[in-house]
């Protein structure tokens, strides 16, 4: 598939996140703050392509030839959880300065449906390995532009005066779709 | 040390367990799972391709050999004959297989239809190979005249999805192939 | 703490996802219609009770260091039976469903309240919790989801509510829809907290919040204690 559309797909059209539904709730933790928000998604970007390398291997290597399909779901999310303890260590003990921004989020990562979403989603999309690792880059990105864009206005919403039942998630997820139907738009842009 | 043993110890029991639990369980779907994939992935194909047929195409399947491994038929039934057969083929579209169930009027010698089972095209140009307007047009198509218009056919393709079009169009000429190698046993099987 | 107490109490005061703010990905996907939410809400019900029982019954022989890896072998497992099961006996759920029911093994819900309870209460406590948390899962989901099904489709399970000369509201059924009704939702439901205990002369409760990169989330702040410690 033409990579350039490919781009647009993942980050306007079926935003990961505005369209597709996943990763909700660090995107509605997390985007809170500017600095925070990038945070989040630089380290979702860091670990979702990471993690759509070691499960497509998995697939491929391991539970397609030996017929255990049926267990993807566990073997996924085990590679994901060990995936994120050796990079929080090898962070920790290598990359100081990284550890220190994105560490916090990085536990936070293995439940994130987000990371385990993607992994599947290129599964079942039947990409080669390439396109897993292609996609799972654009995806995050789309994921990382929607947090970055909900931490902006969120800024901005603290000093609005709101009833008190509408603040924090409530009007974050409004905001959210309101967001998500701006992105609508972008639907007839692809074929 | 201790605990380090007491931790692999621990994991490797419930990973023990849990796996055979899972293989036991994998066991014991194993049957109604394939049956339900047939009913709700060929079986809505079938259905469109046989619209008058009188027994159960699916409760009916029988599976044969051929060169290229198992190949499961579907057949339809009239007054207990058997007048027409349902095979699944498949052919590399846009975005990976394009799965086409294609059935045959034996008695005739002509298409009876198609239906597409499992596709991973293009929303709005290679997905509308699943439209009804689009597989109208193999209803009633001589076997041997299966093709696109421009090549040799007349089937016109989905506009701005030709990879997709002719990918139906090759799975359905497959099945075509492998319905005359099958043909001899077919009449008697059902 | 009684049964009943920790049965009722995710039935209503902390009701996943209104209250508890957890779970939020499926309840946005998966309750386009009622009864697709009700049947997410039925496999969560499923891995829940039986993820808070089998660690409940564990709980004392496993290992601190590798309590996250079990519950999740654990959880997981009985996802992939869930999956097992629904491919067998209610396949066009699974293929309504989707990427969301392998997504049930990140749902906040299961992991969290494998650590926030089962790991620390007995048995039957912990089937209540899980019960109890599981029926709050899918009351909300089923109560969204017909929500969207009324206005976005005219039906309900399926059965038309209108009558044809209804023009259905598409906005529900996509996701904007989805975000803004899940929203006002819970500030209704922030609403009535504050309401409630006003009449009762409490000070007011906070509003919901979500899960995210705070240590709120008992899996975040166990993690910093298995590297601390």
């Amino acid at each position: 598939m033409d990579y350039f559309l490919m781009l647009i797909s993942a980050i306007f059209v079926n935003n990961i996140l505005l369209a597709q539904y996943l990763g909700n709730c660090p995107f509605l933790g997390c985007s809170k703050e500017k600095g925070v928000a990038f945070g989040m998604g630089a380290a979702v970007i860091f670990v979702a392509v990471m993690a759509t390398a070691f499960t497509w291997i998995m697939q491929k290597w391991v539970l397609e030839p030996y017929g255990l399909g049926y267990l993807q779901t566990l073997v996924f999310i085990l590679v994901i959880a060990a995936l994120v303890q050796f990079v929080e260590m090898f962070l920790k003990k290598m990359v100081p300065p990284l550890y220190k921004a994105l560490g916090i989020f990085l536990p936070l990562i293995t439940t994130n449906c987000a990371v385990l979403g993607i992994a599947i989603l290129v599964q079942r999309k039947e990409f080669g390995l390439g396109m897993s690792l292609y996609y799972s880059f654009v995806a995050s990105l789309g994921f990382t532009l929607a947090l970055m864009l909900m931490a902006g206005i969120r800024e901005r919403l603290i000093i609005a005066r709101l009833p008190k039942s509408l603040q924090g998630t409530s009007i974050g997820l409004v905001m959210a779709g309101l967001m998500s139907l701006t992105f609508f738009a972008f639907k007839g842009m692809i074929g | 040390m201790r605990e380090l043993i007491n931790m692999i110890v621990v994991l490797s029991l419930i990973s023990g367990a849990s796996g055979l639990s899972l293989a036991y369980l994998k066991e014991v779907t194993a049957k109604p799972i394939e049956e339900q994939v047939l009913l709700n992935v060929q079986g809505p194909a079938i259905k469109a391709v046989f619209a008058d047929a009188e027994n159960d195409p699916i409760a009916d399947r029988k599976k044969f050999d051929t060169a290229e491994g198992q190949i499961t038929v579907f057949p339809a039934k009239k007054g207990g004959k058997l007048t027409a057969v349902a095979l699944e083929a498949f052919a590399p579209g846009y975005g990976g297989q394009i799965g086409v169930m294609v059935g045959i009027d034996m008695a005739k010698g002509t298409l009876a239809g198609i239906g597409v089972t499992t596709l991973k095209e293009t929303p709005g140009l290679g997905m509308r190979v699943t439209e009804a307007k689009y597989q109208k047009q193999f209803k009633g198509l001589a076997l041997d005249k299966v093709g696109l218009s421009g090549k040799g056919g007349t089937v016109d393709a989905v506009s701005g999805a030709t990879i997709s079009s002719t990918a139906t169009v090759v799975a359905a000429n497959k099945a075509i192939e492998i319905y005359k190698s099958l043909k001899p046993k077919l009449e008697g099987a059902f | 703490m009684s049964i009943v107490k920790e049965f009722t109490k995710g039935l209503w005061k902390e009701i996943p996802p209104f209250r508890l703010v957890l779970g939020l990905c499926p309840t946005l996907a998966v309750t386009k219609t009622a009864s697709d939410g009700m049947g997410m809400g039925a496999a969560v019900i499923f891995v829940l009770v039986l993820s808070n029982v089998i660690i409940s019954l564990v709980r004392k022989i496993i290992p601190k260091k590798v309590r996250i890896a079990c519950f999740i072998v654990i959880a997981a497992s009985l996802v992939v039976s869930v999956e097992l099961l629904m491919q067998a006996y209610a396949y066009p759920l699974y293929q309504s469903l989707g990427i969301f029911v392998p997504l049930i093994v990140v749902n906040c819900i299961i992991l969290g309240r494998a650590e926030a309870f089962a790991a620390k209460n007995p048995v039957l406590l912990s089937a209540a919790d899980g019960l109890g948390m599981g029926l709050g899962f899918t009351l909300s989901l089923t109560f969204l989801g017909a929500l969207r099904e009324i206005f976005g489709y005219g039906k309900l399970f399926g059965a038309e509510v209108f009558g044809p000369a209804f023009k259905p509201f598409t906005f529900m059924i996509e996701a904007p829809g989805a975000f803004v009704c899940l929203g006002l939702i819970l500030a209704a439901m922030n609403y009535l907290a504050i309401w409630q205990s006003k009449r009762a002369g409490l000070p007011e409760p906070d509003v919901a919040v979500s899960c995210g990169g705070c240590r709120a989330c008992a899996i975040g702040e166990s993690k910093q204690i298995i590297q601390e410690g």
